[in-house]
C-alpha cells in the first residue's frame, strides 16, 4: 500500500512539474514579438512569395522591403540565421525602424530562421526570453536555437548530405540554416528557407547580401567579417574604414572553398550577389563561462573569460567591460553602412544612400533600445507579428 | 569559488543518494535538482522559477539517441527471438571454424559497419552484437574477453569513417569541414581493431571439435534460412546506403524509422509466430535504466551549464599548461565521454581543438586523435553506454569492474595512439590531403 502511495505521489509531482514546464515552452514557441515597420519600409511580403512551399509552416517569416526614392543598389539584409545570436535582429531591427533611403533598397529578414527562434537548445541552458531597455519601457524577445525545431522538421537524417555537393555534414546541420544554403525548392524545410532567400537575390536583383551572426571569442571567425574572393575587396576596405574612422577592430576573413553549405560560400556561388558574413563577440556562447544568464547575454562579462584573455587564449581583445551588446550590435550597424558605402563607390551606377540610421559611437552611447519605437504609439498597421 | 560550491553540492548529493543505494540514475537526478537549488540560491541561475524548466529541457538533449536505442533494440530483438541469432552463428562456426585469422577479422568487420555508417558504437551492438558474443564465444574465447573485444571494436566503430559524431560535433562548433577523416580514422581503427580482437581472441580457453560445438548450440527453428535472416538486415542497411547515395531524391527516413520498417520486414519474415506487443513491452522494460540515463544525463548537462559548472570545467582544461593539458587528456576525454557522452565533444573538444589549432598543431587530425579515445569513455559510468549495453547483451554475469579490467591493453595502446596522432598531428596532415 505504501509502495503504490508513493507511486502515486511520484506520477502527480511529476505530471505537474510537466505540465508547469508545458505551459513555458507553449508560451515561448508562441510568443509573437512586435515588429514595426518604420518609416522606410515600403513593402512587406512573406518568404512563402519565393518558395510557395514555405506557406502554412513556421519556417515562413516577413520579408520587409525599403525602397529608395530613386533607383540605385539593393542590399539584403539577413538577421537571426542562427537565433542564439541576438545582435543579428537588435541591429535589424535598427535598420528596420528607422532608415529611410534616398537611393538604392533595402530588404530585411530580420528572423530569418523563424522555426530556430522558438525552438530552445536542451543541455545549454539559455533563457527563454531576454528584454532590451528602451526609453518606454523594455521590448522582450525570444531567445531562440541555432537550429530550427524538431517540431518543424524532423527527423533528421543519420548524417546531412549537403546539396548540391554531397558533403557530409553533422546530421544537426540539416537544420541549420547556415548549412543548407543554396538550398531547393523541395527539400528538408531549412533547404527551403535559403532556397527562397536565393530566389529573392536572383529575382529582385540583389547586389549585396549580409547575413548577421555573432561567434564565441575563443572561435578563430570572431569580430570579423567573412567574404569569399568576389566581395574581399569592399570588405577589407570597409574593415579599414571602421578600424581607421570608428576606432574598432574588425577584420576580413576569407571564405574557406572546401566548406560548404556557408551563406558567404553559397551565395556567391549561386548567384551574382556579393555575400558578405559578420561576426560580433558573443560571450554568452563560449564553453568556458559562468552561470548562462541574461545579464551574460547582454554585457558580456565574464570571470573565466577574462582570465583565459590574459593568458592570451581569446581571439579578440577582452577586458573588466566584457564584450556588451550595445558594442556588438553599434560595430554591426557600422559595418553594414560601410559596406554599403563602398559598394556605392565602387559602383556609382548603383549607389545605396540610406539615413538615419546610428552608427557604432552612437550605439554605445545611447544604447540599442533608444532606437526602438513604441508599439503602443505607432499606427496598429505598422506593427507586424513575428 | 561560487561555482566550486555548487559543484561540491552537487558531488555531496551524488555521494549521498550513492550511500542511500539509489540507482545510478537517481543518483544523478539527485545530483541535478540540488546543483539547481544551489545555483538558484548561490548565483541566482537557474532562477528558481525556471528550475523544473530546465530540468525537463535537458531531458530531451539525448531523445534521438533514446528513439535510436528503443526501436534498434526491438528490431536485433525480433531478429533473435525468430531465431536468427543462432542461425547465423552456426553458419559462421560451420564455415570458419578451424580458419581462425579469417573468422576473426570477419567477425570484426561485422562489428564495426554497424557503427561507422551510424556513428554510434551502441548501434554495432544492438544489431550485431548478440550474433558475434555468440560466435566469439563458441570460438573457444571466454566471456570477458568476448565482452571486451566487442567494447573496445564497437567503440572503434563508432570512430570509424564515414560518420563519425565527435568529429561532426567538434566540426560543426569550429567550422572546420567535415571532410578529409577517412585516412587519419580509417587507418588507426582498423589496426587498433585488429590488434584488439587478436590480443583478446586469439587464443583458445576451450578446444572442442566442430561437431561438438554444433551439437552443443541452440536449435535453429524449422523453417529459418538465410534469405530470412538477412533481408531485415539488407533492408536497414540498404536504407541506409540509399540513403547516403540518393541523398536528393529519397525523403529523410532517420534511423528510428529505419530500424522500425527493418523490424517489420523481420516480423514479416519471421519463421515463427511472435507477438509483438509483449516483444516490444519486454524490450522497452529491459532498456528502461539505460533510457533513463540518456535523460538524467541531458538534465546533469543543462544544470552543469546553467550553473556555471561546466564553463569551470572547460575553464579548468584550458588553463592547464600543454605538456601536463597532454597527460591528463588521457583521463579528461574518456571521463567526458562517460559523464556527458556525446556531450563532452562539445563542452572539452571544441574550446580544446580551437586551443592546440592556436598552437600550430592541425585540428583534422588532433579531432581524429581524439575521437579514438573519446570511445573509451562509453565504458565509465555513470553512463557506461557501450560498456552496460556489451554486459547486456553478451550476458557476461561478472563485475563490471571485471570486465572493464579486461579491455586494459587495448585501451592504453588506442589511448597512445590518439595520443602521438594529437602531438604529431602535422607531421601526419598528409593523411588528410591523401583523403581528399
Amino acid at each position: 500500500m505504501n509502495a503504490k502511495i508513493t507511486k502515486i505521489l511520484i506520477t502527480v509531482i511529476v505530471l505537474a512539474v510537466l505540465s508547469g514546464t508545458a505551459v513555458q515552452f507553449y508560451g515561448h514557441r508562441h510568443y509573437q514579438l512586435p515588429i514595426i515597420a518604420g518609416p522606410g519600409v515600403t513593402k512587406v511580403a512573406m518568404l512563402s512569395e519565393y518558395c510557395e512551399s514555405l506557406e502554412g509552416t513556421a519556417a515562413d517569416t516577413h520579408i520587409f522591403f525599403l525602397q529608395g526614392k530613386e533607383k540605385g543598389g539593393k542590399t539584403l539584409l539577413i538577421a537571426n540565421t542562427h537565433s542564439n545570436e541576438p545582435a543579428a535582429i537588435l541591429t535589424a531591427l535598427i535598420f528596420l525602424e528607422n532608415a529611410t533611403l534616398d537611393k538604392g533598397t533595402l530588404i530585411i529578414i530580420p528572423q530569418f530562421n523563424n522555426s530556430g527562434s522558438r525552438n530552445t537548445k536542451p543541455g545549454d541552458g539559455y533563457p527563454l526570453y531576454f528584454d532590451i531597455s528602451t526609453a518606454w519601457g523594455s521590448k522582450k524577445f525570444r531567445m531562440g536555437n541555432r537550429n530550427a525545431s524538431p517540431l518543424d522538421q524532423w527527423p533528421d537524417p543519420d548524417v546531412y548530405v549537403h546539396y548540391p555537393d554531397k558533403q557530409l555534414l553533422s546530421f544537426l546541420d540539416v537544420r541549420n540554416t547556415n548549412r543548407t544554403w543554396p538550398g531547393r525548392p523541395d527539400g528538408p524545410l531549412m533547404e527551403r528557407v535559403t532556397y527562397a532567400a536565393m530566389q529573392i537575390m536572383r529575382e529582385e536583383k540583389v547586389d549585396i547580401a549580409i547575413d548577421i551572426h555573432g561567434a564565441e571569442t575563443m572561435f578563430p571567425v570572431t569580430n570579423c567579417i567573412v567574404a569569399p574572393q568576389k566581395s574581399i575587396e569592399i570588405a577589407t576596405i570597409a574593415s579599414m574604414y571602421v578600424n581607421a574612422m570608428e576606432g574598432f577592430e574588425n577584420h576580413v576573413e576569407p571564405s574557406p572553398g572546401g566548406f560548404r553549405g556557408l551563406s558567404h560560400r553559397e551565395i556567391g556561388d549561386h548567384s551574382d550577389t556579393m555575400p558578405f558574413l559578420l561576426e560580433a563577440p558573443i560571450p554568452f556562447l563560449d564553453q568556458p563561462t559562468g552561470p548562462k544568464t541574461v545579464d551574460l547575454l547582454l554585457n558580456g562579462k565574464d570571470d573565466f573569460l577574462l582570465r583565459l584573455s590574459e593568458q592570451k587564449k581569446l581571439f579578440v581583445p577582452y577586458d573588466e567591460t566584457g564584450w556588451p551588446m550595445e558594442k556588438r550590435v553599434g560595430q554591426h550597424c557600422s559595418v553594414i553602412l560601410e559596406i554599403m558605402n563602398q559598394f556605392s563607390l565602387a559602383n556609382p551606377d548603383k549607389e545605396i544612400q540610406i539615413t538615419n540610421v546610428p552608427k557604432y559611437a552612437e550605439v554605445l552611447e545611447n544604447g540599442v533600445g533608444y532606437y526602438y519605437r513604441d508599439p503602443a504609439k505607432v499606427d496598429k498597421n505598422r506593427i507586424y507579428k513575428n | 569559488m561560487a561555482i566550486a560550491l555548487i559543484l561540491l553540492v552537487m558531488i555531496a548529493a551524488y555521494v549521498i543518494a550513492k550511500w542511500r543505494k539509489l540507482s545510478v540514475e537517481l543518483c544523478m537526478l539527485s545530483s541535478a535538482v540540488a546543483g539547481g537549488i544551489a545555483g538558484a540560491l548561490i548565483v541566482q541561475a537557474p532562477p528558481l522559477a525556471q528550475l523544473a524548466r530546465h530540468l525537463v529541457e535537458g531531458t530531451f538533449t539525448y531523445l534521438d539517441v533514446i528513439l535510436v536505442f528503443c526501436t534498434a533494440t526491438i528490431f536485433i530483438t525480433i531478429i533473435a527471438e525468430s531465431g536468427g541469432v543462432n542461425y547465423v552463428v552456426r553458419g559462421i562456426i560451420r564455415t570458419f571454424y578451424y580458419k581462425r585469422v579469417v573468422v576473426l577479422l570477419l567477425l570484426m568487420f561485422v562489428i564495426l559497419i554497424p557503427g561507422a555508417l551510424t556513428g554510434a558504437g551502441s548501434i554495432s551492438i544492438l544489431t550485431v552484437g548478440t550474433p558475434c558474443a555468440l560466435a566469439l564465444g563458441y570460438l573457444g574465447i571466454p566471456k570477458k574477453r568476448v565482452a571486451a573485444i566487442l567494447f573496445i571494436i564497437a567503440g572503434l566503430s563508432a570512430a570509424a569513417p564515414p560518420v563519425n559524431i565527435w568529429a561532426m560535433i567538434i566540426s560543426a562548433g569550429t567550422a572546420i569541414p567535415y571532410v578529409g577523416f577517412e585516412l587519419p580514422l580509417g587507418i588507426p581503427v582498423l589496426m587498433l581493431g585488429a590488434f584488439t580482437i587478436f590480443v583478446l581472441g586469439w587464443k583458445r580457453e576451450s578446444n572442442l571439435e566442430l561437431e561438438e560445438v554444433l551439437k552443443d548450440m541452440p536449435d535453429v527453428p524449422a523453417g529459418m534460412s538465410m534469405w530470412r535472416v538477412l533481408l531485415p538486415f539488407l533492408v536497414f542497411f540498404g536504407l541506409v546506403l540509399v540513403s547516403r547515395l540518393l541523398p536528393f531524391t529519397l525523403p529523410i527516413l532517420g534511423l528510428p524509422l529505419e530500424f522500425t520498417i527493418a523490424a517489420a520486414v523481420a516480423l514479416l519474415v519471421s519463421p515463427k509466430k511472435l507477438n509483438f506487443l509483449i516483444l516490444s513491452r519486454d524490450t522497452v522494460k529491459k532498456l528502461t535504466p539505460l533510457l533513463a540515463t540518456m535523460a538524467i544525463v541531458g538534465s546533469l548537462q543543462q544544470i552543469m551549464t546553467v550553473t556555471g559548472v561546466r564553463g569551470l570545467i572547460s575553464f579548468a582544461v584550458l588553463s592547464t599548461p600543454l605538456v601536463l593539458l597532454y597527460i591528463l587528456l588521457i583521463l579528461i576525454i574518456p571521463i567526458s565521454e562517460g559523464i556527458l557522452t556525446y556531450g563532452g565533444a562539445a563542452i572539452v573538444g571544441i574550446p580544446l581543438v580551437w586551443f592546440l589549432d592556436s598552437m600550430g598543431l592541425h585540428a583534422t587530425v588532433v579531432i581524429a586523435g581524439l575521437s579514438l579515445i573519446w570511445p573509451l569513455g562509453d565504458g565509465l559510468p555513470p553512463t557506461a553506454l557501450i560498456g552496460r549495453l556489451t554486459i547486456m547483451f553478451t550476458k557476461y554475469e561478472g563485475t563490471y569492474w571485471s570486465f572493464l579490467k579486461t579491455t586494459w591493453l587495448p585501451w592504453i595502446v588506442i589511448t597512445i595512439i590518439g595520443m602521438l596522432m594529437i602531438i604529431f598531428s602535422s607531421e601526419l596532415s598528409f593523411l588528410v590531403r591523401w583523403s581528399m
